[in-house]
Parts: C-alpha cells; structure tokens; sequence
C-alpha cells in the first residue's frame, strides 16, 4: 500500500522535473507551430480571398480579357466603368429592384413573423404544436420544389411581373418564427405575467418590452434574410420577363449574355458582379456580431 | 409556476397568426400540393390540361437522360457536401488554434456568406474560362487541356469548386462557435495525454461538435441540390452533353424552355420526395452518432 504510494509520489515528481527541464523547449516549439498555424491561416483566407480580389481588379481594367497573373496590375478605368455599369448598362436600376425586394420581404418577414412567434410563445390555444408544426415544415418546401405551380398560381393571380411576384411567396418564414420564438423563450417569464396584472395587451407588449429586447437578434434576422432575398435568382429569372422589373442576379445573367457575344467587356460583367455583391457584404461587416448571435440560435 | 403563455383570447391569436398561415397555404403548401396533381396531367401553356393518370412518372422511369440526371445530382450533392466540410473543418480548426488574430481571421473567410450564387458562378466562369482564363495558361503549362466547354468531367470539377467555395465561409460561421463552446479543459487534458493536433480535431472535437456537424450536413445537402442553380445556369447551362445537368436545372428546362409542366411536376415531386428521405435518413443517422453534450 505505502510502497504503491511511493512509487506514484516519484513518477509524479519525476514528470514534473522533466516538464521544468523542458519549458523553454516547449514555449520554444509552441512559437513555431503558432507561425506555422499564422501561415497556413494567412494561405488559405489569400485563395478564398483571391478569386474575388481578381474580379475587383479587372473591374478597373478597359478590356477586362487577363491571361496571365502579369495582366492584373490595377487598371485606371474603375470609375468610368462603375459609370457606365450603372448608368450606360442600366444596372441601377437591377439594383433598385432587388433593394425595393429585399427591404419589402425583410420588413414584410419581420412583422408577419413577430407577429406569429408571439402568439406561439405567448398565447395559450388548443393545437398549438400542430400550428407550430405546421409553419415548421414549410422548410421542407423550398422555392426549387413547388416554382412550376406557384408560377401558375401567381401568373392566374394576375401578379406576374409585378413587385408581388417576387416579394408575396417569400413573405412567410420558417426560420425566422423559429429564431424569434427560441429568443422570446430565454426572456424571463416574468416579464410577460408583470405586463399583464398591468393590464398591457398582447400589441402593447410586443411593441414596447419585446422588441425593445431582441433589437439584437432582429437585426440578425434581418441580415440573414436580407442575404437570402437579394442573392435569390432562379425564382425572378421564372416569374418576371419585363427587363425593367428584374433584379440584379439576373441582371448579372443578361450581362454574361452580352459578354459572350463581345456587346460587352468581360471588365463590365466583373464590374456588375462587384456591384451585386456589395450590398450583402456591407451587412454582413457592419452587422456581423449580431448575424453571429442569431446564428447560435438558430443552431439551437 | 411561471408561465408565459398568459393571453387566452383564441380570437386574437387566430388573427395574429393569419398572415403566416395564410402566405404558408397558399403560396408553400397549395403549389406543393398542386405539383402533386399537376404530376398526373399532361400540361403546357397552350393547350388545356388532359389527365394522364402515371404517364409522367413512367415516362421519367424510363428516361435514361432523366438516370443520368439523378447521378449527376447525387454525385454532385455528395461532393459538395464532403467537400465543403472538409474544407470548413481545416479552415475552423485554423482559426481556432491561432492565439493571435482570430477575429480578423474570421472575418476574412466568412464573407463568401454573403457571396450571391450568381456572382459567384460569373467569377468563376471568368477565371476558369478556357480562352480568357487567368489561370488557363498556367494549368495548361502543366499539361493539362483546360476545356471544359466540351469536357464533361472538367465541367463538373469547375461547378463543383466554384459551389464548395462559396459554401465554406457559412460552415466556418457554425464550426468555429461550436469549437468555441468546446469546454477548455478537454483541451488541456488532451494536451497533456501528448494527443497530437490532429489527433485531437478527429478524436476529441468532432465528435464534440457533431451536433453541429449534422445540421451542416443538412444545410448543405439542401444547397448542393437547389443551392447551385444559378451557377450552373451561368457557368455550363446544364452542360457539355447533360454533364453538369443537376435535377433542379433539369427541372427548370422542362418547364420553362419545353414548357411541359406536367412532366415539370412529376420531377418536381421525385425531387421533393427524394431530398425529404435524404433529409430523414441524415435525421436518423444523426440520431444514432450524434453526441449531445452531457
């Protein structure tokens, strides 16, 4: 018993003798795998960085035909083609398109969604889990699956090629409910039973404890969606074939078209593709710690 | 008891709930429900619709473009799928393990999030182009005839990079928060054990982060189906030789440039059963290998 002991009291000893002789040792190859790490890390965000870098490039080139790494030197021609993209091509009003969609789902998304998540969370009524199963399961039922009926649908509502088209069949979300509804859970209770002894209505509550208290996560939502909308295509490319009501994916498709039959340079179609992804990326930086927020509760 | 479901009025509730219900029955479930029945018709946009009853779907079993097609999807759902994890995982693992400059990190790889399909798609097309390519010349120094216009396998490879690359920065937004929620000590202890790095990735925090994992399958699956429309619409159209023919565009062909919503619908009902059993089966396979903390 005490022999055992002993021989467990000296190999303890003896490891942390040998962990003295070789700290130096160890911070010193710690230092080297950490640079190691440094490089690699810096490796791989260049190549995820690099293709759009070249498309930012060859943006403010003239002809915009690079063959080599040696054609990539900045060209002088960045503000004359952003110009002309948006002005001589028209691509402004692609962009006004897809801002005018995106802010109306966005904004239609938050209130139709709030509205639902506080009657999940806050109401008590028979079938309340089949209701929120009911919205749940519209995951399973993505534009790509259903667009031939709802293209039918929306062409006999008479809403083909108007804003309705590409805004009304987004204006219910899954995703969203279900963000807010886990958000509205982690607020204390409480609150909710303190509002109504105060004789605060369901509206009252919503406007002025609920969303007071997720600003947050709303705005997470919002980018989220936001992100969603205005990177949509194949929907738009089906339901609108009046040019001046398209959005700027497809706008971006009509550009390749001209591109390839040499109407425009390739320098136009980067540019256009510059332009189309700036606005999603302006959310994203700006906001990011919120759209990081709503993301971990989105994974719950 | 505490209780937060403190309004009773069915009334309002039923009110407050109507938009919701209301876009979801007619614009998600109706369309969903009609492709059904419009599966069983012959439909196009000129001539009425006259029942057919399974000729549609006798008409896809016996399709072997429609085969190919299903492959096509299936092979490439995979491959983005793998790939897109395997690269986020590294990526992750990275940033995780870097003392100094997480953050900056981060932000520089999570940006493709935001990244457009159709921009996407249009860069890659440009750099990747066999005539105009930047890259082309170097590759083909190397031996290697870039043309995949005409070449089916290199198509694919070249849809397949440009899908993977704009998927990894959103598996990077979930892989480095549940690595970051991996509690410190595991860490040490493994240290400590003289676990090496990578040893420690595959045997300690993956199966840690597997919750997280699985829900990215998910995610993932769902995009490499629908996801890559617009990037196969810009960079192949489907092509060379249905090579790059994934379901979803195969889908929009038949509706939209041949019209024949009827046979549209029956592939659109093949799909939605398909990616529901595939979504199921991740469902149950996660269940049985996920770990769930505790």
């Amino acid at each position: 018993m005490l022999g055992s002991l002993l021989t467990v009291l000296t190999a303890a000893a003896e490891r942390s003798r040998a962990a003295g002789r070789t700290a130096s040792e160890r911070i010193q190859r710690f230092e080297t795998e950490q640079v190691t790490l440094h490089v690699l890390a810096a490796t791989v965000v260049f190549l995820i960085v690099l293709p759009v870098l070249i498309a930012a490039l060859v943006s403010t080139k003239r002809a915009g035909i690079v063959t080599s790494i040696s054609d990539l030197a900045p060209g002088g021609h960045a503000l004359s083609n952003y110009r002309h993209a948006l002005i001589g091509l028209e691509f402004w009003r692609f962009m006004l398109n897809s801002f005018v969609m995106s802010v109306t789902v966005v904004v239609g998304k938050l209130i139709v969604s709030l509205l639902a998540a506080l009657v999940i969370v806050y109401y008590r009524f028979p079938y309340k889990n089949a209701v929120f199963l009911f919205i749940l399961f519209t995951l399973l039922l993505p534009v790509p699956v259903r667009f031939v009926p709802l293209y039918r649908l929306t062409t006999e509502l008479g809403m083909g090629n108007t804003v309705f088209a590409i805004t009304v069949p987004y204006l219910a979300s899954a995703t969203t409910v279900f963000i807010l509804r886990q958000h509205f859970l982690s607020i204390p209770a409480s609150l909710v039973e303190t509002a109504k002894v105060d004789g605060v209505g369901p509206l009252r509550f919503l406007w002025s404890v609920l969303i007071p208290m997720s600003r947050a996560v709303l705005v997470g939502v919002s980018v989220i969606m936001f992100v969603y909308t205005w990177n949509q295509y194949l929907w738009p490319l089906v339901i609108v074939n009046a040019e001046d009501l398209q959005v700027a994916q497809v706008g971006l498709s009509l550009l390749r078209g001209q591109a390839s039959t040499g109407e425009v340079a390739w320098s136009m179609v980067m540019t256009g593709s510059i332009l189309t992804l700036l606005p999603p990326l302006a959310l994203l930086v700006l906001f990011r710690r919120q759209l990081l927020e709503t993301f971990t509760i989105q994974q719950k | 008891m505490s209780t937060r479901e403190v309004f009773t009025d069915r009334l309002q509730a039923g009110v407050l709930l109507l938009p919701t219900m209301l876009v979801s029955l007619l614009f998600l479930y109706y369309p969903t429900v009609r492709a059904v029945g419009l599966s069983f018709y012959r439909a196009s946009l000129a001539r009425g619709d006259v029942f057919v009853g399974l000729e549609n779907y006798r008409r896809l079993a016996g399709s072997s473009e429609y085969l190919r097609s299903v492959l096509i999807s299936v092979l490439f759902a995979t491959c983005v799928v793998v790939g897109v994890m395997a690269v986020a995982l590294c990526v992750s693992f990275l940033i995780h393990e870097v003392e100094v400059g997480k953050g900056l990190y981060l932000v520089a790889v999570i940006w493709p999030y935001a990244l457009p399909p159709a921009v996407a798609g249009l860069v890659f097309l440009f750099i990747a182009h066999p005539n105009i390519g930047i890259f082309t010349g170097y590759i083909e120094a190397l031996g290697v005839d870039v043309n995949w216009f005409s070449n089916g396998p290199q198509a694919f490879v070249v849809v397949l990079i440009a899908a993977v690359w704009k998927q990894v920065g959103y598996n990077v937004i979930f892989m480095t928060a549940a690595l970051g929620n991996v509690p410190e000590s595991l860490t040490e202890t493994a240290e400590l054990d003289g676990v090496s790095r990578t040893q420690r990735l595959l045997r300690v925090y993956v199966p840690i982060i597997s919750p997280t994992l699985v829900f990215l399958v998910i995610m993932n699956t769902i995009y490499g189906f629908f996801g890559t429309f617009a990037m196969v619409d810009l960079m192949t159209k489907g092509g060379p030789a249905g090579a790059t023919n994934i379901l979803i565009y195969d889908l929009y062909r038949t509706a939209f440039q041949f019209y024949e919503f009827g046979f549209a619908s029956a592939k659109s009902v093949v799909l939605f059963v398909a990616v529901g059993l595939l979504m199921y089966g991740q469902f149950r396979l996660s269940d049985r290998y996920a770990y769930y903390g505790g």
